[in-house]
């Protein structure tokens, strides 16, 4: 089959490039699992909706680039943070600054659905997904007011020098701050989405909500509760983007909304592991198509490369890799 | 008053239906024909030259009428058939090959000028077409999705080709297909060239002192050839069967409709007329560029089929013009009036598609079906809801379309 | 058997690790009226979208006319001869009756695109003698003056009826209603049993139903086959069916004592 061809080539250039250099190719692999954590909190909130409701929400990831935007408005004017400041008051910027991005974009997202999609919920299935396109493009709009057409700038916070080294291979702190933020977030969602009552009532709500609101589930608290929690992981994603590359913009949410959409189509829409598992996995495209040096396209290239998984996956697997087959015609 | 307009009506409705049905199109094409003479009579109204990009837009909206609003298949990537039709115009009427010299019917070039050119009025065929081809390539992978990934996937479409003109030069794919962010121009003017010009008509637009007015009467002639094709395609087999799919695609299988092909023709018919108006806007512009062709410029034609009213012909005329105006002037002004009102400077244009994405999500909430909507949810709207059935319906009931499980 | 419009052989459908339909024989004679019943998840409707297409069967053959049709897509099959209704209406709710007739008529009709926008003189023809065709249907269904009411405006028993008027606009030999009775009250019912009945006379078709009213089933049925998740249990006239005990079993008591 050519799918395995094309895998078996891919594995080839991954292990040439990592003979030809090692310590290159694993620090390729950390800036992979740092992108990819960011991916994955918003790729699992697209996911997330996706489940409930069954609409690609165009918006999310302009809810992420509020979220970034905020941020830096917080650490420039509120927190007064640069990067010489202290390291106390740098943990408490960033803490501070992930409470209030959280609940901003949380809010923002619950806020999204009430106004435009709530009254569209059992319109024909083209009308939600026409007017969260409508949604993007106004969301984009309000960054562009407030925040301007330039990339707003913030210090670099969190230091590159390394944190700890594997051999040769260094661990910088920012690449691990992303790391060690994420976690915990993933963790989080896991257990509220498993072990609560509210994460029952989402996982019933994306099942069957007629069934659900039978048995006394409020479907609308249940649905705007998973687009808080969408929201909130987008805007914890964008702070954590503000960290790592310190510069953003109005409209890079929705170029990164697309990617991370993709991740989650890739690792299967409706589950959260497949989300992060395809976050993981688009990150490691991204970085070792413009990290590695042989043969490499080049990341003029990236936008195509993903745009082209996208693709080929819906056509031949559009369950994704963690996804299960649905019966035809179901 | 109210009692001479109950007159006019009266008097109205007791006109043959011939008159009844063709008045007001005809009474439209005539003041449209008329446009150029009388505009300066209108302040505020946009000049010939504006007009021209509005009827090309419009063009396109219609286009897309007959994917998004026929089919009902959500294609965020129109700008593809748009760049498609430019650059193929770009191609065969300009210097660009410059190691080639091919005349073919070109108006307005010398003799022994190097690059391809054949007559406009040949490439404006000829960019349909290939455009039309290049519809049905996108189609292939992305009309068995659902209607959800087909415009996600329709979008990334529209994001790759703009992205692909800008870098196809030397330094990006070996050979100059596109002149890279330069973009091909100038482009050759279109005309009736020197035999016919002897007779009267103008033999090269771009020299004309009425150029204007020539590429305005033109654009319009094709237009109102777009407008033509889109009611007999509404009314026919195929436009049955494309609302059929748009209403229900798997009952619409159900009852013999073909589906990737029936969705692949409104594709085709779409690309089409995308191509022709992009060919004949570079014409216009001398010029394919790319910074013309962005991602947006596909939600912008969504808008205008939206707001005008998703299907209906007349609907999507006044949208496009509506929108097309704001675009070229009409934010402009309104902005300059809104900032003296306020007192403050706002740059009205620079938030064009935050306005384009309310007016998207205003008409979704509130007028789904348009301004002007399609005929049949007019019959609706006016005779209502019948006769209510008088027991409970046990399974989902008309009007969900929703997908029941089986057996 | 000799003349047997369709016949399915060892049809097999299994989702993942579910399977629906075990290994079904089943054959329909021409010209008969034929009813599939079973309780809810017996797998009818399973059947049902096999044949038409809408599902693959996972093994096994259905020969309709002859001819191999298992995993033919939807269009291919109304094509070549079966026409249907769906057991929670289907209608094209913003096209009048009309056009919901014209609709069923899309594979018997040949007008392309370029013949279209030209107003070609054959297409006109085609497009009139189809308008004919569909208010004859319209008025043979019991719907004389509907044709310019959007389907969805409908009350509920004319859709049931405008429903079997599109599926017969696809000119079938085979018709398939699912739980066309649903939803109606006696005399709705009487009336669409002995509708049943006339179609089939008239239009010289055959009929295959899926219903859960015993008395429709065994008003208007031939022959019965009886299906229990997934296997058929028995098959037979509908006294036999009656007095079948495996079957009342599997009703629980239910329909034969309507």
């Amino acid at each position: 089959m050519i799918g395995v061809l094309l895998l078996a080539l891919v594995g080839v250039w991954l292990v040439v490039n990592f003979v030809q250099g090692p310590s290159r190719f694993l620090s390729v692999v950390i800036i992979g699992l740092t992108n990819g954590s960011v991916y994955a909190l918003i790729a699992l909130g697209y996911t997330l909706v996706y489940g409930i409701l069954q609409l690609i929400n165009f918006a999310h990831g302009d809810v992420f680039a509020l979220g970034g935007l905020l941020s830096t408005t917080l650490i420039l004017d509120l927190f007064e943070v640069d990067s010489s400041s202290a390291t106390a008051s740098v943990a408490l910027a960033i803490g501070g600054c992930l409470l209030v991005a959280v609940a901003f974009a949380a809010v923002l997202n619950t806020t999204v659905e009430l106004v435009g999609y709530r009254r569209l919920r059992n319109a024909p299935r083209l009308a939600p997904l026409i007017t969260a396109v409508g949604m993007s493009f106004i969301l984009q709009n309000v960054g562009l007011y407030f925040w301007g057409p330039e990339y707003t700038v913030v210090d670099p916070l969190i230091s590159n020098d390394p944190a700890f080294s594997i051999g040769e291979v260094e661990v910088q702190w920012d690449n691990l701050l992303v790391i060690l933020l994420t976690i915990p977030l993933l963790l989080g969602l896991t257990w509220l989405v498993t072990s609560t009552k509210q994460g029952k009532a989402m996982r019933a709500t994306s099942q069957d909500r007629m069934a659900s609101a039978m048995v006394g589930i409020n479907v609308n608290r249940t649905i705007s509760f998973t687009f808080a929690l969408a929201g909130g992981l987008a805007g914890a994603a964008g702070l954590i983007y503000v960290l790592q590359f310190t510069t953003i913009r109005f409209d890079q949410g929705f170029q990164l909304g697309l990617i991370a959409f993709t991740a989650a189509v890739l690792g299967g829409i409706g589950n959260l592991a497949g989300a992060v598992a395809g976050a993981l996995l688009i990150g490691f495209v991204e970085a070792f198509n413009e990290g590695l040096s042989w043969l490499s396209p080049g990341s003029d290239w990236t936008r195509s490369i993903v745009f082209a998984i996208l693709i080929a996956v819906l056509v031949f697997r559009p369950e994704g890799i963690l996804g299960e087959r649905t019966p035809e015609g179901a | 008053m109210s009692e001479q307009l109950a007159t006019l009506k009266s008097r109205w409705a007791e006109q043959p239906e011939v008159v009844r049905r063709y008045a007001l199109p005809a009474g439209a094409i005539v003041l449209a024909v008329l446009y150029p003479f009388y505009v300066d009579l209108l302040p505020g109204f946009p000049v010939t030259s504006i007009a021209v990009v509005m009827l090309v837009f419009t063009m396109m909206a219609l286009g897309l009428n007959i994917v998004v609003g026929y089919a009902g298949l959500l294609d965020l990537g129109y700008v593809a058939f748009y760049a498609a039709g430019a650059y193929i115009a770009a191609w065969l009427a300009s210097l660009h090959f410059e190691d080639i010299s091919f005349h073919f019917g070109a108006v307005g070039v010398a003799d022994d000028a190097p690059g391809i050119h054949i007559s406009v009025w040949l490439v404006l065929i000829i960019a349909g077409l290939f455009t039309t081809v290049v519809g049905i390539l996108i189609g292939l992978p992305t009309l068995r999705l659902r209607g959800d990934y087909l415009a996600i996937v329709t979008l990334g479409f529209g994001e790759i080709i703009p992205q692909f003109v800008r870098n196809a030069d030397e330094a990006g794919i070996g050979f100059d297909l596109t002149h890279g962010t330069f973009g091909i121009n100038p482009i050759d003017s279109i005309g009736f060239g020197e035999t016919l010009g002897a007779v009267g008509l103008p033999d090269v637009y771009r020299t004309s002192s009425s150029r204007a007015e020539l590429f305005y009467w033109t654009a319009l002639a094709l237009l109102l050839f777009t407008v033509f094709c889109s009611i007999r395609l509404r009314d026919s087999r195929l436009g049955r069967a494309w609302i059929a799919i748009r209403e229900d695609e798997t009952a619409a299988a159900a009852m013999g409709v073909p589906l990737m092909r029936t969705k692949t023709w409104s594709y085709a018919m779409g690309a089409f007329f995308g191509g022709i108006a992009g060919a004949f806007y570079a014409v216009y512009k001398s010029g394919a560029f790319p910074a013309d062709f962005y991602f947006q410029f596909s939600v912008f034609l969504l808008c205008m089929v939206i707001l005008g009213g998703m299907g209906s012909v007349w609907g999507v005329i006044v949208g496009a013009l509506i929108l097309s105006w704001l675009d070229r002037a009409g934010l402009a002004e309104l902005g300059k009036e809104f900032g003296d009102l306020v007192g403050r400077e706002i740059d009205v244009p620079k938030y064009a598609f935050g306005i384009y994405g309310g007016i998207i999500v205003v008409m979704m909430l509130v007028r789904p079906t348009g301004l002007i909507p399609e005929s049949r949810h007019k019959i609706e709207m006016e005779e209502g809801v019948h006769d209510t059935p008088l027991y409970d319906v046990q399974h989902e009931g008309p009007g969900t379309g929703r997908i029941r499980g089986d057996g | 058997m000799a003349d047997d419009l369709l016949v399915a052989e060892r049809v097999r459908k299994e989702f993942g690790g579910l399977v629906a339909t075990n290994d079904i024989d089943f054959a329909i004679p021409r010209g008969s009226i034929v009813a599939l019943i079973g309780p809810n998840g017996a797998g009818k409707t399973t059947f049902f979208n096999m044949l038409t297409g809408v599902y693959t069967p996972t093994s096994g053959r259905i020969l309709f006319d002859g001819e191999e049709i298992a995993g033919k897509p939807p269009h291919a099959i109304v094509e070549r001869g079966i026409g249907r209704t769906f057991q929670n209406i289907r209608l094209f709710q913003q096209m009048t009756a009309m056009e919901n007739v014209l609709v069923g008529m899309h594979s018997r009709l040949s007008a392309g695109i370029v013949g279209s926008i030209l107003g070609l003189p054959r297409v006109k023809r085609e497009e009139s003698g189809a308008n004919e065709r569909a208010r004859e249907l319209l008025v043979y269904c019991g719907l004389p003056k509907r044709h310019e009411h959007l389907a969805g405006s409908l009350p509920y028993g004319d859709q049931r009826r405008l429903e079997v008027a599109r599926a017969l606009a696809t000119d079938p030999k085979l018709l398939l209603l699912d739980e066309p009775t649903a939803g109606m009250n006696p005399q709705e019912t009487a009336d669409f049993t002995s509708f049943v009945r006339r179609i089939r006379d008239e239009k010289d078709l055959t009929v295959l139903l899926i219903e859960h009213d015993m008395k429709v089933v065994m008003g208007v049925s031939e022959r019965i086959t009886v299906l229990e998740y997934g296997e058929k249990i028995a098959e037979g006239t509908p006294a036999e069916i009656r007095a079948n005990e495996r079957v009342i079993e599997a009703y629980l008591g239910r329909g034969a004592a309507a």
